[in-house]
């Protein structure tokens, strides 16, 4: 007879699936270490990823320094956290924004006095430079479909004061919250609207083609105003500020590669607003690549020293179907299941190593249990996105805050059902092992454990699923895996490149899930239901 | 007079509200006797049987255990002497029968030629098909089966001690009969000293050699079967009595 046979036949599955997690482990790219490294980020619109992958190629091509683009990160404050924090060392940024939004001062109107404004407190608050301005300036606008402004007799801001009541707006979420935006504007016109929807940057312009919404907030530089033929309506009153398009870069990168400064400048004036609405439109509408784009522009400024073409890869993406296009992206995107793998296995193995502890800890000590549980289960209550934002100030952007996001994210369903698992776990059982002399040790080790196993990997597998899918939203702290073409299609409105995240993205959780319900079924003891 | 296996001087057990499960309790098993505890649900019967293997401690008084004081043993040495068998079998349900059995020769390190052949002595004793059992489940055996298997897990270290916690309370009337007969015929071969827990006055007349009446804490009235019949001690020792005698069987 073999009183350990079962044990061991449990251990050997244990260790099997520890040396899996490890092998994703390792598949996390490393090159987060490796020197002479800039980073590039950019926000999550498509005019600022087009600037950011345009200082990239051109660092590329007129440095010997390695570039790693952080592009789509979620919005202004994520950029600059990043940019602080030396998540990022560049990215474009509008002279107005870092007046009103990042210093939160009034504002002004004359653009040089909001240049040297923002230097001179960026410089001073953070070592962060303004390098000299591209040229054009993307301002915020107010628009509407011509026809409907000349229906209305609309030209001016103004002009919407009597008749506001009766229009739905459809304004970007960033614009609704921030001082340049709809709060300042409403304030300096005393403007009213019948309803404001907060849209997605890229999806308003289709909704005022079936008039669920009237007005919207632009960009100046945005392509699709040609394309919906769109009136922009003067700001008579000045209320926004001058936005003029520039790298901000960390006054520690400027001084350890001196050459950036030099490259970055030779952008200084290039380009018009004219050109970057036609660039813009070819991102958008022409569905090319950005890096692509990114190139004509610099082949455009005759910045660039050696025009040979980009792989074939560089194919117009609207017209392809989905599966030839994910085909044709194969490589990308079995790089981005990889990171996507081994962030979210990276922060369910942490949870796991923390969570079990903590509740085999919480069962001795059942006093402070539920009170523990509970406040670990807030963090489930906090949304992904938050949590990741959260992050940023304390880890900056990238890998690490989104695994410790993940890591915090998975605690719960773990934490929640070792402890029950334990406690429950066939309490007269228990009470006649302990009669029968077994140690406390002994009784955890052999009888608990065992039994209250199948519950505690339902819990590994709640939690996996979760954060396989809270994965996803990592992308927008720069931290990679299959969120990043989900975040770029959404921006794209390209239902083809949103699904080429989506799709592996589902069947990875379908793949996973039905992996750990296998796992789970073994690691329930024999003996548990009738042998067939 | 035989040696007291069992002996409780003025053990009392309070719960922290006040409460008494056991006030006062002088008591004693002698060797090789079996003791009937009898009692309603709340009488304490089972709190005396969990103070024995110290499953629980008296608030006041001192438990004797073949004449040392039980607080002056280590607990878990101490249940391993004593056999114990509960209500539902408390089998492990992921460990097979053999595992089962020899738990408590495995805990005192027994050589497995050793657990081999006392599994195989053991299954005889409970009637039970030792080639046939080894690698089952619990959940694969009958009520019965499980719970003569528990028997057998009781036994297996040989302790001098057994106690028993109602352990054909679950079981349907013909096979209760039935294990209380294997039990008499195991009682008469072993000479084991065993406290038996039951709230079923017919098992308690028809297994033990005398017989405890527990009532709120406080023992009614300890003896023979005959002396309970003849000599109830006060009403409500004589109602039990008078329901023995109505008893259909």
């Amino acid at each position: 007879m073999n009183i350990g046979r079962g044990r061991q036949r449990t251990r050997g599955r244990c260790s099997g699936l520890v040396f899996g997690f490890l092998l994703v482990l390792c598949s996390v790219p490393l090159s987060i270490w490796a020197s002479d490294t800039i980073v590039v980020g950019s926000k999550n619109f498509m005019e600022s990823r087009l600037l950011a992958e345009m200082f990239a190629q051109l660092i590329e091509a007129r440095t010997k320094l390695t570039v790693k683009r952080r592009l789509g990160l979620a919005g202004t404050q994520v950029c600059f956290e990043a940019l602080k924090t030396g998540g990022i060392d560049l990215y474009p940024e509008y002279t107005g924004t870092g007046l009103v939004t990042l210093l939160g001062e009034p504002p002004m109107s004359d653009r040089v006095a909001v240049l040297n404004r923002v230097r001179t407190e960026f410089l001073h608050r953070w070592n962060i430079w303004w390098l000299a301005p591209l040229g054009f300036e993307n301002s915020y606008a107010l628009a509407l479909r011509r026809d409907q402004a000349q229906a209305l007799g609309l030209q001016t801001i103004s002009d919407l004061i009597p008749i506001g009541s009766t229009l739905k707006a459809g304004f970007g979420y960033e614009f609704i919250e921030r001082a340049d935006g709809l709060p300042g504007l409403q304030q300096k016109y005393g403007l009213q609207f019948q309803k404001i929807v907060g849209m997605q940057e890229t999806l308003k312009y289709q909704a005022t083609a079936n008039g669920d919404v009237d007005l919207l907030d632009v960009y100046t530089t945005d392509g699709l105003l040609s394309v919906y033929d769109f009136l922009v309506l003067e700001d008579d009153r000045h209320f926004f500020p001058p936005y003029d398009a520039t790298a901000l870069i960390r006054g520690d990168t400027l001084e350890r590669y001196p050459e950036l400064a030099s490259v970055l400048s030779l952008l200084t004036n290039a380009l018009t607003p004219e050109r970057m609405r036609i660039w813009n439109l070819l991102v958008q509408e022409q569905g090319q690549p950005v890096p692509q784009v990114a190139r004509e522009m610099l082949l455009d400024l005759h910045l660039l020293m050696d025009p040979k073409p980009l792989p074939s890869s560089s194919q117009q993406r609207s017209s392809q179907s989905l599966f030839v296009y994910m085909w044709n992206m194969r490589a990308t995107l079995a790089v981005r299941t990889v990171e996507h793998l081994g962030l979210a296995g990276l922060g369910l193995l942490l949870g796991i190593a923390l969570a079990i502890p903590v509740g085999l800890i919480l069962e001795r000590w059942r006093k402070g249990a539920e009170t523990m549980i509970r406040i670990v289960g807030m963090s489930q209550t906090i949304p992904s996105i938050a949590l990741l934002a959260f992050m940023i100030p304390l880890f900056g952007v990238g890998t690490f805050p989104a695994i410790m996001a993940l890591w915090i994210y998975s605690l719960f369903p773990i934490l929640r059902n070792t402890f029950t698992g334990l406690r429950d776990a066939a309490p007269n059982v228990v009470e006649t092992g302990r009669a029968l002399g077994m140690t406390e040790w002994q009784i955890l080790r052999a009888v608990r454990l065992p039994l209250a196993a199948p519950t505690i990997m339902a819990g590994i597998r709640t939690s996996a699923i979760w954060t396989l899918g809270t994965t996803t939203l990592a992308a927008f702290i720069g931290a990679g895996g299959l969120g990043v073409p989900i975040v770029a299609g959404l921006q794209l409105a390209d239902v083809n490149v949103i699904l080429s995240g989506a799709l592996p993205a589902t069947i990875l959780a379908l793949a996973v899930d039905a992996l750990l319900a296998w796992v789970e079924h073994g690691v329930k003891p024999r003996g548990l239901e009738p042998v067939r | 007079m035989n040696r007291l296996a069992l002996e409780t001087r003025q053990v009392s057990k309070q719960f922290p509200d006040g409460t008494y499960a056991l006030q006062n309790i002088e008591w004693g098993v002698q060797e090789g006797e079996t003791m009937a505890l009898i009692g309603e649900s709340g009488s304490g019967k089972t709190t005396l049987l969990r103070l024995l293997n110290r499953l629980a401690q008296p608030t006041a008084g001192t438990i004797y255990i073949q004449g040392n004081p039980a607080c002056s043993q280590d607990p878990i040495q101490l249940r391993r002497c004593l056999g114990y068998v509960p209500q539902d079998g408390g089998l492990f349900p992921h460990w097979t029968i053999t595992r089962n059995v020899c738990l408590v020769p495995h805990l005192l390190n027994w050589s497995l030629q050793q657990q081999e052949s006392q599994f195989q002595h053991l299954m005889q004793l409970v009637n039970l098909d030792a080639a046939q059992m080894a690698e089952r489940y619990p959940i694969e055996l009958s009520g019965g089966q499980r719970q003569r298997v528990a028997v057998a897990r009781a036994l297996a270290a040989n302790p001098a001690i057994v106690l028993l916690d109602e352990p054909f309370g679950a079981l349907d009337p013909l096979t209760r009969h039935d294990l209380q007969d294997q039990f008499l015929s195991l009682k008469a071969r072993l000479q084991k000293t065993m406290v038996l827990v039951t709230h079923d006055i017919w098992e308690a007349f028809r297994l033990g050699d005398r017989i405890t009446i527990l009532k709120d804490g406080h023992i009614q009235q300890v003896g023979t079967p005959q002396e309970l019949l003849d000599f109830p001690a006060n009403s409500y020792v004589h109602s039990l009595v008078c329901h023995y005698h109505n008893h259909p069987e």
